[in-house]
């Protein structure tokens, strides 16, 4: 089987959401070969098409999972040598103080998780020193600000302003996110970028990080 | 150089456009329900009456005579007595009093009475103010009077609620346990709701307004769905007004099905087949305006869905429309601007019954 065919298999399993065909298919391509980075290119292809179809009302919240979980445990499997001592970027995700939606800002985090990232959910109505707190417990690489009000919307400019007054904006790139968020809004207040969806998270969440 | 309109952004935002731009953007945003929601396009004549819509001099429009709907309201009187940034304009004043100024001063065809957290769970502690402040209201007004609240399912997860979050759950691979979460809490909230509207009917409420449905998902649809079908058997000509949370209900579960259909990524032509099954009196499909998109493309996104809503539904649709929905922009004090022209494309173009 050529290695494109295999590949394809490997994001086809992916897509199917179910850990034994992703198993399956790791471990045909391992028995092909195929090296332990592209078997993990081909599993993230498959990923990106499950967020793709997840944006798109297709597929939902538990089958992102059941194929992260399914990569992971393929992922496992692999021989990674020297490349498989890479460290995970860190992410602080959370909702604003004073706001309490929750949904989208989990399905952000849930969607970085299953992207390959260590993400600390605080949750909601967070007030805005824990966040600066968490970003220090946790050597955090990048901050997700959630708000889904136009009235908390401002907390995600405070955060920043705290992090300029505790001398660690420089060290930690800030996600904004939530409903009446733009990215003209993003630039206003010195974010590093704004993300529409969970989807996009992931892709701004790359590009900052990786 | 082309002359240039002021419109919105989706946040509000002053942007000029001129009549290509706006043409483009209409086109684009109709384009994106079709993607998604896999509906017809828009013809060119509509784009054309987006553009006419949106060009129009006037700071405020409305419709054509002899096109007037009638319109009702949510969030109770939230709007004149609350002050906490849920958009009102902290008047001290009844629930009573706003609610017959709604009807006496506002010109609203119905009204809903609604408490301040306007949720159904929390309702459960207070149901007898809530039955008492219905039948003195009742007793002063003549507009049809509704009560009015969100199932807000969130409210059963921790730490408001008895079970645990499902966003934790299915984070931590936990996917079983995320799905009896989200099964339980959708039993306790068909029987919270059958529960308050037993009440509050008796006390004279004309019907129901169950505000955001699926606001937290496809299971949160899934045990309003079950409330409204329990509601129905039991009272037949109680009102009852399902709207829904936006225009697709998020697949938290992703299997849950009413009727033989999976609720999970519905959009309004579907979602409304199902509140018809379910038994309610009319639908309110809802939009969710794009705040990074000029309104042109957000009001021809959101006729494009309702149109197409309009056109399967047996029952009478009338649409959510206002701060960051049906096209409007997110923000507080919605423009005058966009509301009117919102409000008018989606009556003359997409053909709802009320707003």
């Amino acid at each position: 089987m050529d290695k494109e065919a295999i590949f394809k298999e490997l994001s086809d399993a992916m897509v199917s959401c179910k850990a034994d065909m992703i198993m399956t298919a790791t471990t045909k391509a391992v028995e092909a070969g195929v090296s332990s980075v592209d078997i993990i290119d081909g599993l993230a292809a498959g990923m990106t098409e499950v967020g793709d179809q997840f944006e798109r009302g297709k597929l939902f919240l538990p089958h992102v999972m059941m194929a992260a979980n399914g990569m992971q445990k393929a992922v496992d499997t692999l021989d990674m040598g020297e490349a498989g001592a890479t460290v995970k970027k860190v992410i602080i995700n959370g909702t604003v103080e004073g706001d309490v939606h929750d949904i989208g800002k989990s399905i952000v985090s849930t969607m970085l998780q299953s992207a390959g990232f260590e993400v600390h959910d605080l949750g909601r109505d967070v007030p805005n020193a824990k966040f600066i707190e968490a970003i220090k417990e946790y050597n955090a690489d990048m901050v997700g600000l959630s708000a889904l009000m136009t009235t908390t919307l401002n907390g995600q400019k405070e955060i920043i302003e705290l992090l300029k007054a505790n001398g660690m904006r420089s060290d930690i790139k800030v996600m904004v996110g939530g409903a009446p968020a733009t990215n003209a809004w993003a630039e206003k207040i010195g974010a590093d970028c704004y993300a529409e969806n969970a989807t996009e998270a992931v892709d701004k969440a790359k590009g900052l990080l990786l | 150089m082309a002359t240039e309109y002021f419109l919105r952004m989706g946040d509000g935002k002053r942007v000029a456009m001129t009549r290509e731009q706006i043409k483009e953007d209409a086109i684009a945003g109709a384009g994106h329900a079709v993607d998604y929601g896999l509906i017809p396009d828009l013809s060119a004549d509509e784009i054309d009456k987006i553009v006419e819509i949106c060009t129009m001099p006037g700071k405020s429009v409305s419709v054509e005579l002899g096109m007037e709907i009638p319109v009702s309201h949510d969030i109770g009187t939230i709007r004149l007595d609350g002050d906490q940034g849920n958009s009102g304009v902290g008047i001290p004043s009844s629930r009573l009093v706003g609610m017959m100024m709604h009807e006496r001063a506002f010109g609203a065809d119905t009204m809903e009475l609604g408490h301040i957290d306007y949720s159904f769970k929390p309702v459960k502690p207070i149901v007898s103010q809530e039955c008492q402040t219905m039948e003195v209201a009742q007793q002063n007004m003549i507009v049809p009077l509704f009560y009015g609240a969100m199932p807000n399912m969130g409210l059963y997860y921790t730490p408001d609620g008895p079970y645990e979050n499902p966003g934790d759950l299915l984070k931590a691979f936990k996917i079983e346990e995320a799905f009896a979460s989200m099964e339980h809490s959708a039993e306790h909230l068909t029987r919270d709701i059958v529960w308050i509207m037993q009440k509050l009917y008796a006390s004279g409420a004309d019907g129901v307004n169950l505000d955001t449905t699926g606001a937290a998902g496809d299971a949160d649809a899934f045990g309003t769905l079950n409330a409204v079908k329990a509601l129905r058997e039991e009272f037949p000509d109680m009102y009852i007004e399902v709207g829904s949370a936006g225009e697709s209900w998020i697949g938290m579960h992703g299997m849950l099905e009413f009727e033989g259909t999976v609720l999970a990524g519905l959009w309004p032509h579907q979602q409304v087949k199902l509140v018809e099954k379910a038994g309610a009196s009319i639908f309110g499909p809802a939009v969710n305006t794009n705040t990074s998109k000029t309104f042109p493309w957000n009001l021809a996104r959101s006729i494009t869905f309702t149109k197409e809503c309009c056109k399967v539904s047996k029952i009478p649709i009338h649409v959510d429309m206002g701060m960051g929905v049906g096209g409007i922009p997110m923000l507080e004090t919605p423009p005058i601007d966009a509301v009117t022209r919102a409000s008018k494309a989606v009556v003359e173009m997409a053909g709802v019954d009320g707003i």
